[in-house]
């Protein structure tokens, strides 16, 4: 069974005839520069990259990674993080290594930003020992 | 004391019934009885064709109900 | 649920690997367990053989490591079946382990037995191993002329290879420009040069045109391989300066020496895939004694009824679908053309024209079967 539907060639406009010829042109050409080394190695990619991508979807922790990290929230923690550091390890290069001893600590101490990075730190441990408190009651 | 063989090649086209029978032929006794079902109408003609020439015994051929049964002897 | 599959090969592994999936939860909560005993840690891509003898691929490409390509939730042993105690649902192994079983599967695949034609072995060259494949192409690289003789054995796997056999070497002595220098003469043991009613159609006026020799109900009875020549049970004999052999098939030793089928040959249902009286015994692959060409294609579609089956009896209690008999087979018809047949229990196959897309995608399949083995195509 066929669909076929008759045009009288002279009813073509030109420009389009000639966009079918180097069409036809085109697909002879890619024909003719189509190897076995190509289709091998064209068909390798895709069966590796489907046996990986099999593997990837089925990466349960891969897959819940990725739902976090579509998160705005997420997003911003990272980026904050990472520029946090960054900002951080300028500072460290420019500032003289600590010494030590309570002097030191009290001169460190006198960084109202340092103080903000405890405070930080601290309430970052509070919520996290909570969470993995939870996690082991419930069985985590 | 020889042994009646039925085999069962209606419906399949690759390897086909005669090369079924050549199969079961090897593993069959001199004077055992082979009887072959096929659907393929070619098998009519091309079993005894190959039984006459390798040597064997054609006891009989008939088709019931669209079905061929070739009765083969194995002679040697 | 203890699923026990039993050989490594195209079948087994999409068996193993399509069950891994279907059942992956009963697998986690220990409600089905899952093995696999193979007699290697390889496996390998068997079309790749004919490549092989004539230089197109070379042997490591063959082979995979099996383990690799089985899902993590499968058990797997390199422990070969050296008996099988089916009354007792269980088998035991070359290391003197014993596998129980609820549901067995056998796919143990075939072999070839040259040594059951006298003088085959010493004289004929082969692409059915790994070994014989690169002797034949070193053969086929000294070979500078005379006369090549083709015989075919019965029963064989792979039921096109001695036709793309034929159009290969053509290719290959026109490429080394000596095709003149060489005549080849092609023996099948049937009364036309293939079985398959329309591949002989198709192939017949090719091999006219290749300039082929042909001789029909030709039987291999003997081969001398001093005197190069080889006989036939309808007395007739050809003389050769080389001889290739497609040699006749046994199943594997294991199989006849547990009395599970003549010949190695397993009786199967031809639906179910049940063997004769063992409802909990699946067997494909070329281990059946089933009258369906014993090629990769078989097995795949085998493995896929049989898998869908045992998931569903462990799911729901019943099988859902039959094997319907569908086979789809690629044919290399030399100058980088290619077509294929395909078929089932209802319908003959209906040969398209060789075309060059057609022998890409046979390209393409020798990377895909990877792929496919893995039960993700």
């Amino acid at each position: 069974m066929t669909t076929q539907t008759e045009v009288r060639l002279d009813a073509i406009p030109t420009e389009d005839l000639q966009r079918l010829v180097e069409f036809a042109q085109l697909v002879t050409a890619a024909r003719d520069a189509m190897s076995d080394e190509i289709v091998h190695r064209l068909a390798g990619a895709f069966s590796e990259g489907m046996t990986l991508l099999d593997r990837l979807t089925r990466n349960e922790g891969l897959m819940r990674l990725l739902q976090v990290l579509d998160r705005q929230e997420s997003q911003n923690f990272l980026i904050a993080l990472s520029d946090a550091i960054h900002r951080s390890s300028q500072e460290i290069s420019a500032a003289p290594p600590a010494v030590g001893g309570i002097g030191c600590t009290l001169r460190v101490m006198r960084d109202p930003g340092i103080l903000e990075g405890l405070r930080l730190m601290s309430l970052i441990g509070k919520h996290l020992s909570h969470s993995l408190r939870e996690q082991h009651h419930h069985g985590g | 004391m020889s042994e009646n063989k039925i085999i069962d090649a209606r419906d399949t086209y690759c390897p086909g019934p005669l090369m079924e029978l050549i199969t079961y032929m090897k593993q069959a006794s001199v004077g055992d009885t082979l009887e072959l079902l096929s659907t393929d109408e070619g098998s009519a003609a091309d079993v005894p064709e190959w039984v006459n020439k390798v040597g064997h015994e054609m006891l009989g051929s008939e088709k019931v109900d669209g079905v061929w049964h070739l009765k083969i002897r194995k002679a040697k | 649920m203890r699923i026990l599959i039993v050989g490594g090969g195209t079948g087994g592994t999409i068996v193993a690997n399509n069950l891994a999936r279907r059942l992956s939860a009963e697998i986690r909560n220990r409600k089905v367990r899952l093995t696999m005993l193979s007699a290697s840690d390889r496996h390998m891509y068997q079309p790749g053989l004919l490549y092989v003898a004539f230089g197109q691929m070379t042997p490591d490409q063959l082979y995979r490591d099996q383990r690799g390509l089985l899902e993590p939730n499968i058990d797997f042993h390199v422990d070969p079946v050296e008996k099988f105690q089916l009354d007792k649902n269980q088998v035991t192994t070359k290391s003197g382990k014993t596998y129980e079983y609820d549901i067995l599967v056998i796919a143990t695949g075939s072999r070839i037995v040259p040594e059951t034609v006298p003088g085959l072995a010493e004289g004929a060259e082969t692409f059915y191993t790994e070994a014989t494949a690169v002797k034949m192409f070193k053969r086929l690289r000294e070979f500078e002329g005379g006369r090549i003789a083709v015989v075919v054995g019965v029963p064989h796997k792979c039921p096109i290879a001695p036709v793309e056999l034929i159009f290969s070497m053509h290719d290959y002595f026109k490429a080394r420009g000596i095709r003149d220098k060489v005549s080849i003469k092609y023996h099948y043991p049937i009364g036309r040069m293939h079985t398959i009613e329309n591949v002989a159609k198709w192939a017949k006026p090719e091999f006219d045109r290749m300039g082929i020799e042909i001789e029909t109900l030709f039987n291999v009875k003997e081969v001398d391989a001093e005197h190069k020549v080889v006989r036939s049970e309808e007395g007739t004999e050809t003389q050769y300066d080389l001889l290739i052999a497609i040699p006749p098939h046994k199943g594997m030793e294991v199989i006849e020496d547990n009395n599970l089928g003549m010949g190695g040959w397993i009786p199967t249902d031809r639906f179910k895939l049940t063997m004769k009286d063992r409802d909990n015994v699946y067997v494909l692959g070329d281990t059946t004694n089933l009258p369906v060409s014993k090629t990769g294609s078989a097995a795949h579609f085998e493995a896929e009824v049989v898998s869908e089956n045992i998931a569903s009896i462990i799911k729901i209690g019943t099988p859902v679908r039959d094997y319907d008999g569908k086979v789809y087979c690629f044919i290399e018809a030399g100058h980088d053309r290619a077509t294929y047949a395909m078929f089932n229990y209802q319908n003959p196959p209906d040969l398209k024209p060789a075309t060059k897309p057609m022998h890409w995608f046979k390209t393409a399949y020798n990377q895909m079967y990877w792929t496919s083995v893995r039960g993700l195509l």
